[in-house]
């Protein structure tokens, strides 16, 4: 049937549109994983920031509290427009995969930056003290002492954040990323119909997402189970209730 | 910088943003109490039901929490009519974002339950507590305390998650942003103030979250 004289399955199942999707899938990982790595490393940095106790550093940690609060509460639909014409607005004409990637990292540096504080509170306050009596520098005592006890806290939710973002990133085929929704949408663009074109957008990211919040799972377990610490309370594994910070 | 801003054009327009913030507020109250009040009963079944029950409980909600609302969005939308059911834009994401939250907030509430320790069920037992007594001195008291701040937490990720309302063509906040963009080419202005929206909003529900917990069920729940 349809008006091509071809079926959507001829149209549908060749070797070159198994590339496309590959390719598609590559995109989506890489916006992903590029976006939530530079995050990451951004939101360490402004963690060591926000817990500066100088005085000195106030309108700092204001600036930081303020951009975390901000870009947790702005639709990711609405930041990646942001972005797009904002960086139009500089002249920058960037291909849309960057606009998409600036975009993640916006976002993830956010969130991560609440996980990241999170895990420097889980550490409890007379470590610091006894660094600063063995007479250890600020970022010695982050690097040696708070990090190597807080990445059991910081591991888990900041992975299940990846997959999410993973997720998330579909809504970059709105200014036109060829990541998996918009090949999706092509392909339902052609005369694919759209269980078959949106059927197998859904199973990849399935695919993509399922496996590894599994492994996130059997991360947290095996941190909880290993790195127990006394005290520490054993209520609600962070990364299934997702989200919720 | 070959942009000149011109915010007072785009301020004009704010009546008609806050129409939009508006319908972005029904949709998602209505969507998330709907998916609550399924959640619940989702839960309910997942934690006390047959084999087959909670098998076909958590494919859905595996399913749901391992696919983009967006894809899930699309397939409702550009699917239903295929077999010729056809409904309007809200409709198509209410029942999207319906479908979403059952899935998440089972998710949270099974976990709350399971949370509940069989030592305190084994306390309310030896007090000769009935069914309705453990639920409503045992159960719901723990589970509340839990599961709050996360659910409250999911709510504000839904409001934000309803802008992809917007691609469909209903005129929420983002939605109505999306044709002032178009109509007037101030484009950052207008998204910037559509930003400051959701901000002030999400802040709002947060805050009314946070002093309900604290006055029904004595959660210290964080607004920042």
């Amino acid at each position: 049937m349809g008006t091509h004289g071809l079926s959507q399955f001829e149209i549908f199942f060749t070797w070159q549109n198994a590339l496309l999707w590959l390719r598609a899938t590559g995109i989506t990982l890489s916006m992903a994983a590029l976006g939530c790595g530079l995050g990451f490393i951004l939101a360490s940095l402004l963690v060591y920031l926000r817990t500066w106790p100088s005085l000195l550093l106030l309108p700092v940690r204001l600036l930081v509290v303020a951009y975390v609060e901000i870009f947790r509460r702005i639709p990711f639909l609405v930041l990646i427009f942001l972005v797009l014409f904002g960086t139009r607005a500089m002249g920058l004409r960037m291909e849309l995969f960057w606009v998409a990637c600036i975009s993640v990292t916006v976002m993830a540096t956010a969130f991560i930056a609440e996980i990241v504080r999170a895990g420097y509170e889980s550490v409890h306050r007379t470590q610091w003290e006894s660094a600063a009596v063995m007479n250890f520098g600020r970022l010695r005592t982050v690097l040696l002492v708070v990090l190597p006890q807080a990445w059991t806290v910081i591991v888990p939710p900041a992975f299940s954040y990846f997959v999410m973002f993973i997720k998330e990133t579909s809504l970059a085929s709105q200014v036109g990323v060829y990541e998996l929704m918009q090949t999706g949408k092509y392909f339902n663009n052609i005369g694919v119909s759209p269980a078959l074109s949106f059927g197998t957008t859904l199973a990849i990211y399935f695919a993509l997402s399922y496996p590894l919040t599994r492994l996130g799972w059997r991360i947290e377990r095996r941190l909880k189970h290993r790195f127990r610490r006394p005290g520490g309370d054993d209520g609600l594994p962070t990364t299934r209730v997702l989200a919720g910070v | 910088m070959h942009y000149t801003f011109q915010w007072g054009v785009a301020f004009s327009y704010l009546p008609e943003l806050l129409a939009g913030a508006w319908v972005t507020f029904h949709l998602t109250f209505i969507g998330f109490w709907t998916g609550l009040v399924i959640a619940v009963f989702l839960a309910v079944g997942q934690v006390y039901g047959g084999p087959w029950l909670r098998r076909s409980i958590s494919t859905y909600v595996v399913f749901f929490t391992n696919t983009p609302s967006l894809v899930t969005a699309f397939f409702i939308f550009y699917g239903l009519p295929e077999v010729g059911i056809l409904w309007s834009p809200y409709v198509c994401v209410l029942v999207n974002l319906i479908l979403n939250a059952a899935a998440f907030l089972t998710d949270a509430i099974r976990g709350g339950v399971a949370s509940v320790r069989k030592t305190e069920m084994e306390a309310a037992e030896t007090l000769g507590f009935s069914m309705l007594q453990k639920i409503r001195y045992v159960i719901v008291p723990h589970v509340a305390k839990v599961l709050y701040a996360p659910i409250s937490n999911l709510y504000i990720v839904f409001i934000l998650g309803s802008a992809l309302a917007a691609i469909f063509g209903v005129e929420e906040l983002t939605g109505t942003a999306f044709n002032i963009a178009a109509r007037t080419f101030r484009s950052i202005e207008i998204y910037s103030i559509t930003a400051g929206i959701y901000v002030i909003m999400t802040v709002i529900a947060s805050t009314i979250l946070a002093l309900v917990g604290r006055w029904a069920f004595r959660v210290k729940a964080r607004i920042f």
